[in-house]
């Protein structure tokens, strides 16, 4: 192995960048290879929960907030493009003036004030992330000025979900209750109709979700990136070096709330409806657990997680040997990461670097520990 | 010299139990006070006290003229006090190198440090830092990975990336050789001075070695105050802590 790239496998960050920059070109690649719009929609679908999960790991993995409420950030977010999209199909279905279909099913006789602003796109483009992230900076603010911590946090963003899972349920008039909003016009934006099925849609949310990561290394990389870090590991202590902990955690918060909602734009215009199971208990639990799998503490690897788990339940609940024991299979796959990959995949990967980043110093015996092969390049280091 | 810090009856009491009651402490600018006294008399929470772990139930805590009894420990911390706690509290996950760029925490705003990304030119100044305490090699190395010695010193550097006015220091040399406690004795002989400095420790011969003053605390008050000679010669003193030895001999 040559000393360039030894040097190049111990600069984490450089690693991280190019693998992260790998990963994202092969996603724009993949459609050259795949020339199957099914396909595609579906893989465009597993991308945006990939989003969802690398931003709880934004908070999670990076700052130690357990937000079990991320499905609520993402729901919002696609909610509030159902609802735009929505807006443009009453001309052609109740002409010109009328309501959206399932108003006039409810006897709704004018459109609510809330659902007005939605005629504007940017608007509702904007309200996907704004209204994520006020939500998220006010619950933040209460949380974690009040030094809530742990399991607290996930029982308070849990049952914070559910309120705003039973609030869509209940006010089926203005939010289409239990069916969601379905029948949606196509996004258009600057000219280009995102079709579902086509593969403008996987372009666009391809470069979202590579703009969103990007954006989420660089928070990560920054000075705030590490106090976050630190506060993970050691809240009480960084307050004594005078930073001001809650509004670093405020941060994290609403910075991943933010990308949800992103990610739940995206999820609408992929799955070309809006339902309340996008912002139910279940979908949230999952992004907690294709985080822990792809390894919380990296942000491509959850993304990752996300986009293999979510693929694999695809697969096998299709496939007519695991019809009825595929629900197992993934839950043993998911004990075995847990017990033996406390990082996840991504801490498997994490382990390869060093390992081969030590290797020219002197041949680790087989079976080194992690702390000789560290002592090894240490040495390397020295010398 | 001028008081930097004043304590006056400060009290504190857990469930009734009073930790510490009526403490009064002086300490000028410059100087470098050993806080010692027996196991439960007081010492840790008075540190506590000091910058904002524990809040006094009554007195007050006089800071430069400020009063901190009532103020965030965040607060406390940039109106410059440093602690080092006994248990060391470094930052496990984060490597050597960014626990010190945590700990240089000259700006501490949220969106000032969301724009700093990658080398800033005072990550060279923390290099020496490093360099100093004898951990450079293990600069990019998780804080996991150290000894217990060497954990102990690398909260000791944090410190001094920090640089505060007044730090507070809680049983620095537990668990290190006698030549690291001398190398300890060393920083704090060159900190003095410039920074004001209270030391909580056990080891008599450290103790002896970086003190001018040494202040007696027992149940939570003051018992005695005075240099090293003064402290093991007055008669209450060698009741409650020493025994019958001595200080000389500790």
């Amino acid at each position: 192995m040559s000393n360039a790239f030894t040097t190049f496998l111990n600069n984490r960050t450089a690693v991280q960048i190019t693998v992260y920059a790998i990963v994202c070109g092969a996603i724009f690649l993949f459609p050259l290879v795949l020339d199957n719009d099914f396909l595609l929609n579906r893989y465009a679908r597993y991308l945006v929960l990939g989003m969802a999960a690398m931003a709880l790991s934004l908070s999670w993995g990076y700052a130690g907030i357990l937000n079990l409420g991320q499905a609520l950030s993402f729901g919002i977010g696609s909610y509030c493009m159902a609802m735009a999209l929505k807006l443009r199909t009453v001309p052609v279905h109740t002409g010109e003036g009328g309501l959206p279909d399932f108003m006039v099913w409810n006897n709704v006789e004018t459109l609510p004030w809330f659902w007005q602003p939605f005629h504007s796109m940017p608007f509702a483009l904007l309200a996907g992330i704004v209204v994520p992230v006020f939500l998220a900076v006010i619950l933040g603010w209460f949380m974690f000025r009040g030094r809530v911590t742990g399991v607290y946090v996930a029982i308070i963003t849990l049952a914070t979900l559910v309120v705003g899972n039973l609030l869509i349920i209940d006010q089926q008039r203005f939010t289409g209750g239990f069916n969601g909003i379905t029948d949606l016009a196509q996004l258009e934006l600057f000219g280009i109709e995102f079709d579902a099925y086509s593969k403008s849609t996987y372009y666009l949310v391809a470069v979202c979700m590579t703009v969103c990561l990007f954006l989420a290394l660089a928070v990560t990389k920054s000075k705030a990136g590490m106090i976050l870090q630190a506060v993970r590991d050691h809240e009480d202590r960084v307050r004594f070096f005078g930073y001001d902990v809650a509004w670093y955690k405020v941060l994290a918060f609403s910075v991943s709330a933010g990308i949800a909602g992103v990610a739940g734009m995206l999820y609408t215009v992929v799955m070309e409806f809006a339902s309340p199971t996008f912002l139910g208990v279940p979908l949230s639990l999952s992004i907690v657990i294709w985080c822990a799998v792809g390894g919380r503490q990296s942000l491509l690897g959850a993304l990752l997680g996300a986009i293999l788990v979510a693929g694999m339940e695809g697969t096998l609940s299709e496939s007519e040997t695991f019809l009825d024991t595929w629900t197992l299979i993934m839950g043993a796959a998911f004990v075995l990461v847990v017990l033996f990959l406390p990082n996840g995949l991504a801490g498997l990967f994490e382990m390869l670097r060093r390992r081969l980043a030590a290797q020219p110093a002197e041949k680790p015996t087989e079976g080194a520990t992690d702390a000789a092969v560290l002592a090894d390049k240490g040495a390397a280091e020295r010398s | 010299m001028t008081t930097h810090l004043e304590l006056s009856n400060l009290a504190v009491s857990f469930n009734g139990f009073k930790a510490v009651d009526g403490l009064n402490l002086k300490v000028a600018k410059g100087e470098l006070r050993c806080l010692i006294g027996p196991n439960g008399a007081g010492k840790t929470t008075a540190l506590d006290l000091i910058c904002g772990k524990t809040k006094p139930t009554s007195g007050s805590i006089r800071y430069r003229g400020q009063e901190l009894a009532q103020m965030e420990e965040h607060l406390i911390a940039r109106s410059g006090v440093g602690r080092k706690f006994q248990v060391p509290s470094v930052f496990k996950q984060l490597t050597v190198r960014e626990n010190l760029e945590v700990a240089y925490c000259k700006r501490t705003g949220v969106f000032a440090n969301l724009i700093r990304i990658g080398r800033t030119p005072e990550s060279d100044g923390l290099e020496k830092l490093a360099d100093f305490v004898g951990l450079v090699d293990f600069l990019d190395h998780p804080a996991s990975y150290l000894s217990h010695g060497q954990t102990q010193w690398l909260e000791i550097a944090l410190l001094l990336a920090q640089d505060s006015e007044l730090i507070l220091l809680d049983e620095p040399t537990a668990g290190m050789t006698s030549q690291e406690t001398q190398k300890t004795a060393d920083i704090c002989n060159r900190l003095k001075g410039r920074h004001t400095i209270i030391v909580v420790e056990h080891d008599m011969g450290f103790v002896k070695e970086i003190g001018d003053v040494i202040s007696v605390m027992h149940q939570g008050s003051m018992l005695a105050e005075g240099r090293a000679d003064e402290v093991s010669a007055n008669q209450k003193v060698r009741e409650v802590y020493l025994g019958k030895v001595g200080i000389g001999h500790a």
